[in-house]
């Protein structure tokens, strides 16, 4: 517990000296400041009469629409927006953690106490954790609030989308400590991360891929990487049809199958278990 | 006395990117350092100095051989409990103050909180940096840094000390207060000091014994006094001190060089020697002084690299 407390305590201290962090939440409070400003609701007996948007009139058509089906159609499109920002943002911030722990005469002076190296790897691991967590608890929350102010309506499923958002970062973010364990270098764990990320998104597509190839092993290979690498693209999906709930077509909701998230999971315990042993034989 | 540090048949081929080159760092070196003792490693660039240390910490691994440090192997993390750490060319992050770096240093050693603040101020005061404890440590000075690289290595009150460098850029006074400071750790606290330098002066003014390494292996080893001590050469102060002397001397095969009023002379033994001062009294001449001219450190040092430098040249 101390070797966690001491790595979080490092971690967010380098965040805010380096900016990091300042910088995280800055972006954060933009966005959310934009969010808060540009959108102004006219609500009558618990229906929308009007809205405006960054001050412009929005044509209603005449007719009336329920705000409670307003906010989750825009809670439920937000989300993807959402699930893009965090997880760029959460890279960004945290992918640097083990190239510049392992850099020479700072690695020693982490390793020379009595601490297991897949301890120190995980504890830091955490501490990068906590660090894209509170973002991601800070950009949701505070969305979800000036919403429930501006309207009245509370939509928790918004705020339990966030722990989808967070489990891919997890992933992520697992990914990026085994890139840098591996190469010591924080771009090109940003760069194989982001990658990655596309990768995923890209793979959605594999049913079409690998019937477009044109040999057998081809096909094969592609829904192997398919089940190996992290379904970026359904997890997207997947926090849409959990903040949607069941106001979206059964397309959408099928995405919230235990498969996607499970084999994502897997992954990324993969990756922190090959990076472990990876520091672990590591010299130094 | 106990033995806090124990390296037997240590053995460290680095293999080169490819697999097929192997370099040897260390061909089985054997040394033990006991409680409270003061030790110097000494030896040229890539003798394997940094490499017995980083194996000491775990921080690489030996292809064969065994190491401990306080009884316990050095692969098993609990070996470091009781082991403070200054690397050379140590980075401290930047963006931390003194009181906390010390802080996640202490709390990663295990240290509990309380224990941790009692212990910041005393162990920056010990290293002269206590007016500092609130600055950020971009803005210290490299003897500055320095220093608190040996507070984050003495924050647990450690039994052991492995030590890379640690007068490194320091100036003369802070090297001094260095110096007394690990000899006070060492006999006040029977903390165990391994000090790998360049600076030989630093090791003989410090160590108790050393260890030279030289291609891996310990070319000489013991105390600073049984390694200085072998010279044949004594410092005589007799009168008269005339050239007739000096001719009778050379006649017996001794070198005889005159210096500041006394004579240096090289002897083949100790019987030579004897002869010597047999002739000087037939001259009906006073002996004033007789002491052995002790070679330093370095010339210990230089002399096993330059016999290495010449088997070498020898071999080839």
């Amino acid at each position: 517990m101390k070797v966690l407390v001491a790595n979080i305590e490092d971690v967010m201290r380098e965040a805010a000296a380096r900016w990091t962090l300042i910088a995280y939440f800055f972006l954060s409070t933009i966005f959310i400041i934009i969010f808060a400003s540009a959108i102004n609701l006219d609500i009558v007996d618990g229906a929308l009469a009007g809205a405006k948007l960054f001050g412009k009139e929005v044509n209603m058509d005449s007719s009336q629409i329920s705000v409670e089906k307003l906010v989750l159609g825009f809670e439920t499109g937000f989300s993807v927006f959402l699930y893009f920002l965090c997880t760029f943002l959460a890279i960004f911030a945290t992918a640097h953690l083990v190239p510049r722990m392992q850099e020479k005469g700072t690695i020693d002076l982490y390793l020379a106490r009595p601490v297991g190296r897949v301890r120190l790897l995980l504890s830091r691991y955490v501490a990068g954790l906590i660090l894209a967590g509170s973002n991601v608890v800070y950009l949701m929350g505070s969305i979800w609030l000036i919403v429930v102010w501006k309207t009245g309506v509370a939509n928790p499923r918004f705020l339990l989308g966030g722990m989808i958002i967070f489990l891919i970062i997890a992933v992520l973010l697992a990914f990026a400590f085994l890139i840098g364990v591996f190469t010591s270098s924080t771009a090109v764990s940003i760069m194989t991360t982001y990658g990655i990320f596309f990768f995923g998104l890209m793979l959605a597509a594999h049913d079409r891929i690998a019937a477009a190839v044109s040999k057998q092993w081809q096909a094969w290979l592609i829904e192997t990487l398919y089940w190996v690498f992290p379904k970026t693209a359904e997890l997207g999906q997947a926090v849409v049809a959990f903040v949607g709930g069941n106001e979206l077509p059964e397309r959408v909701l099928s995405a919230l199958t235990p498969a996607p998230f499970l084999t994502t999971a897997a992954f990324g315990v993969g990756c922190l278990m090959l990076a472990s042993w990876l520091f672990t034989r590591k010299e130094f | 006395m106990t033995t806090l540090i124990e390296v037997s048949g240590l053995r460290k081929q680095y293999t080169s990117s490819f697999g097929k080159a192997k370099i040897t760092a260390l061909d089985g070196i054997d040394f033990q350092v006991g409680e409270g003792e003061l030790f110097g490693l000494l030896g040229p660039n890539g003798a394997g100095k940094t490499t017995t240390v980083k194996i000491l910490l775990g921080l690489t691994h030996a292809t064969s051989g065994t190491a401990s440090v306080c009884g316990l192997p050095v692969n098993d993390p609990e070996s470091r409990r009781r082991v403070g750490y200054l690397p050379e060319g140590h980075k401290i992050p930047n963006y931390l103050t003194a009181r906390q770096a010390l802080s996640i240093f202490g709390r990663m050693s295990g240290m509990e909180s309380a224990q941790i603040e009692k212990r910041i101020p005393v162990v920056l005061e010990n290293v002269r940096m206590g007016q500092w404890i609130d600055v950020r440590i971009k803005k210290f000075s490299k003897g500055m840094t320095q220093r608190l690289g040996l507070a984050c290595a003495l924050i647990h009150s450690p039994h052991v000390l492995l030590l890379d460098e640690p007068t490194d850029g320091v100036d003369p006074v802070g090297r001094r207060e260095i110096r007394d400071l690990l000899r006070d750790e060492a006999k006040v606290n029977g903390t165990t000091v391994l000090l790998n330098s360049h600076l030989l002066s630093e090791i003989e003014l410090t160590c108790d014994r050393v260890a030279v390494l030289r291609n891996g292996k310990v070319a000489a080893f013991g105390s600073v006094e049984e390694l200085t001590r072998q010279t044949a050469s004594y410092k005589m102060v007799a009168t008269p001190m005339d050239e007739s002397l000096v001719a009778s001397f050379r006649e017996t095969g001794a070198g005889v060089e005159r210096v500041n009023g006394h004579m240096v002379l090289s002897v083949t033994d100790v019987e030579h020697l004897n002869a010597l001062v047999d002739r000087l009294r037939a001259r009906g001449g006073v002996l004033c002084e007789l002491t052995p001219v002790r070679s330093t450190l370095e010339d210990v040092f230089v002399d096993l690299v330059r016999a290495d430098e010449h088997t070498s040249v020898g071999a080839h």
